[in-house]
């Protein structure tokens, strides 16, 4: 999961939050400290216009 | 005579959320439990350190503004946390230690804490968790 920071009592806001070893992630996240991150799904091939049999 | 002064600039995080700017007291005291072994023949107590169990107590003015006091702590009640303190915003070195307990546990955390004319203020103590200090 990534993260961003949304406050700055926690650093820079829109810099990515890599949480330390001991840091209480759901507390930030319910506190507004740091918003997930979505990643971005793949994208999907393009459709081709000819049909499978035909010929070009 | 060497003395250590707190003024206007040390810094106290709580779940690496920066609450300087809220706390006006910090207490970090390092306890290793004392196991007496004292045994027959003996004529005076004597202990063996045991389990760590240190505590940090923080006074702060409590806010309901976003991003700060109550939004840092109401999530951490019952559950564990990191904490940091030293002595001044400079850069950490073995003149401006940091200190840490990681894994510490919230307890108990105080809501309302009202008087009329005054400020709230609350107190709360981290303990246990493993200390350690970093000079660089």
């Amino acid at each position: 999961m990534i993260y961003t920071i949304a406050s700055t009592k926690l650093g820079i806001i829109g810099d990515p939050y890599v949480p330390a070893d001991g840091i209480n992630v759901a507390a930030l996240l319910s506190g507004g400290f740091i918003v997930e991150q979505s990643t971005p799904k793949p994208k999907k091939p393009a459709k081709t216009s000819t049909e499978p049999n035909e010929e070009i | 005579m060497a003395t250590s002064t707190y003024l206007s600039n040390p810094v106290v995080t709580v779940n690496a959320v920066d609450l300087s700017d809220q706390c006006s007291a910090a207490n970090l005291t390092r306890v290793i439990e004392a196991l007496e072994s004292t045994s027959f023949g003996k004529t005076a107590r004597v202990y063996v350190g045991g389990l760590e169990n240190s505590t940090l107590t923080l006074t702060m003015y409590n806010s309901f503004a976003a991003t700060e006091t109550y939004a840092t702590l109401a999530a951490l009640v019952g559950t564990s946390t990191t904490v940091t303190i030293k002595p001044t915003s400079a850069a950490t070195s073995a003149t401006n230690p940091i200190s840490s307990l990681v894994g510490c546990y919230l307890e108990t955390l105080p809501i309302v804490n009202a008087a009329l004319g005054a400020l709230d203020t609350i107190d709360i103590v981290l303990t246990g968790g493993v200390y350690s200090v970093a000079t660089s």
